[in-house]
């Protein structure tokens, strides 16, 4: 009976393949899933979101604009109510235009914020801000701004990027644990491409717009031109396109120059109200 | 080959005592078996994925123990023994490892 | 922007943990097998019946035990990987070094007492992670222990205190 230990091969437990191989490959191919099923599920979400009744939506967020605490408005000063007349006026005017669904109805907010910005939310309410309003060149490239608001309105946009966000998330957590950390990234990455998508679509049916109650669409390229100088003024970094809600500025600005279809003799009103710092 | 997790092969003498000898594998399960067993949690009971990924990893333990075995020249292996950890990602090792021998 | 500054840091991760990590593990690897070569003469087996000539040896019990942990590039990977199901070939690594580090510290003791052979070993793996914390890099405890057969002074080859080292 002898007892000895002969030297044990260790590699049968240890796979000696390049580990970088296999995740490479995971990788790549759980990256092309993910992005489709992304975009699936954005899409799939958005068209049920859509189906909502335009009349629930306003009913549900009733009288308070979901996100209006994201623009903080500056303390204890008002809105002229001559501006809120005249922004009244003006989106009524559009609105008109733009052959909105019965029933459906746009409320307008004008917010004293230092920050320009201009955003369409749940329930029909859209806000713009006062450093937007005054740096807008002229009534047309403001009409444009609101004009494109109305459409994200008219399109239900705001509900079906609330219902596409809603099904991606419910997906993740029903896969759980891992799943939910490094995934999301890739599908934020197809969502961004989705929205560049609506945005231009909102572009359209702005001009659309323009040219019914101007008879042209001059000066839209130069609201996009105003709100890039603000961003620059305002010193935040622009995030490379494939990153970004909006199509880049200056592709912007050279589509709707090119589709103002504006004559030699195209009248481009002045804005009616100055807003006054008081 | 013989496996026990006796002290020896009954009916059978140990002529050569070889040493220890190891097989383990780490296992994940994939996240369509962890969806299921997360809604069998619901009802409780046995979660038949899990039961099966871990059969199959013992018996993968066991196959690599016994290449080992087979390797520095045994025809058994005694003294079987289980180890399993667990690896927080939904994985689990198994191992088995015991002392290869040659009987007559 | 902070996107980008995101994956950023994360692919730097990826690749400090991916290089660090593979230099480490090929040098633990070498020295493991230094080790095993160093300390062949001591026997080890899972049986619990020594042999008939024990009965005139000392016995004690010796152990070794490490901890091992993981590296950014194999928790990523083992992450990806357990979506699809499957071997987890980059843990298989951790696991085997941790073993065969348990079972060199436990001869070392036993060379450090003189014993030519261990009987009855045993393992014991923990993992040390917190399971509250499920982002937690994985780590894990390895400990062998069995017992140790001292023969008897007279008869013994001295126990070859230039070979000794610390255990690392």
């Amino acid at each position: 009976m002898s007892y000895e230990n002969p030297p044990v091969p260790h590699e049968v437990n240890v796979t000696r393949e390049n580990p970088l191989g296999e995740f490479l490959r995971l990788l790549i191919g759980l990256g092309l899933v993910t992005a489709f099923a992304a975009a699936t599920l954005w899409a799939g979400g958005g068209w049920l979101a859509r189906h909502l009744p335009f009349a629930s939506e306003a009913a549900l967020v009733g009288e308070s604009v979901p996100g209006l605490e994201l623009v903080a408005a500056d303390e204890g000063t008002a809105v002229p109510a001559a501006i809120v007349a005249y922004v009244d006026d003006l989106t009524t005017r559009l609105a008109a235009a733009m052959d909105l669904p019965d029933g459906m109805q746009v409320r307008m907010h004008v917010v004293d914020s230092g920050v320009a910005n201009a955003f369409a939310t749940l329930g029909g309410h859209i806000v713009i801000t006062r450093e937007l309003y005054s740096r807008m060149p002229s009534e047309n490239a403001l009409a444009f701004v609101i004009a494109h608001e109305i459409a994200h309105v008219r399109e239900r946009d705001p509900i079906a990027a609330v219902g596409g966000g809603a099904s991606i998330a419910l997906a993740f957590a029903l896969l759980g644990g891992d799943a939910s950390r490094l995934l999301p990234q890739v599908a934020h990455l197809v969502t961004l491409g989705y929205s560049r998508a609506v945005e231009t679509r909102a572009d359209g049916l702005a001009l659309a717009a323009l040219k019914a109650v101007y008879g042209h669409a001059a000066d839209a390229d130069a609201a996009i031109r105003a709100l890039a100088d603000a961003r620059e003024a305002a010193a935040t970094a622009t995030p490379p396109t494939l990153l970004s809600t909006h199509p880049a500025d200056a592709e912007r600005i050279a589509r709707l120059a090119s589709a103002a279809s504006a004559g030699a003799d195209a009248v481009i009103a002045p804005l009616r109200v100055a807003w006054t710092g008081d | 080959m013989d496996i026990s997790n006796l002290e020896s092969i009954p009916g059978r003498t140990i002529v050569r005592h070889l040493g220890l000898v190891q097989g383990s594998t780490v296992r994940a399960k994939h996240a369509g078996r962890d969806f299921m067993a997360g809604l069998k949690n619901i009802v409780g009971g046995e979660l038949k994925g899990y039961t099966d990924l871990l059969n199959e990893s013992r018996q993968e333990a066991i196959d690599r123990m016994l290449q080992q075995a087979r390797a520095i020249g045994g025809n058994a292996v005694v003294n079987v023994r289980f180890s399993t950890a667990n690896i927080t990602s939904g994985a689990a090792e198994v191992m088995a490892y015991g002392t290869a021998v040659v009987v007559q | 922007m902070e996107f980008v500054l995101q994956v950023g840091v994360f692919v730097a991760l990826l690749v400090i943990g991916y290089v660090f990590g593979r230099v480490a593990e090929r040098g633990h690897f070498r020295r493991l097998e230094q080790a095993e070569k160093r300390l062949a003469r001591i026997l080890v087996f899972s049986e619990r019946t020594p042999p008939p000539d024990a009965a005139r040896m000392r016995s004690t019990l010796v152990g070794g035990a490490v901890v091992l942990g993981e590296d950014y590039f194999k928790r990523i990977a083992a992450a990806l990987k357990s979506l699809v199901g499957g071997r987890l070939t980059v843990y298989e690594s951790i696991m085997d070094r941790g073993r065969r580090e348990a079972i060199v510290r436990l001869k070392e003791q036993a060379a450090r007492l003189g014993a030519t052979m261990v009987f009855n070993v045993r393992f014991e793996t923990t993992s040390m992670s917190d399971p509250t914390r499920p982002q937690a890099l994985f780590s894990a405890e390895f400990h062998a222990y069995g017992t140790a057969l001292i023969p008897p002074r007279t008869e013994a080859p001295a126990a070859d205190t230039s070979e000794m080292r610390l255990a690392h």
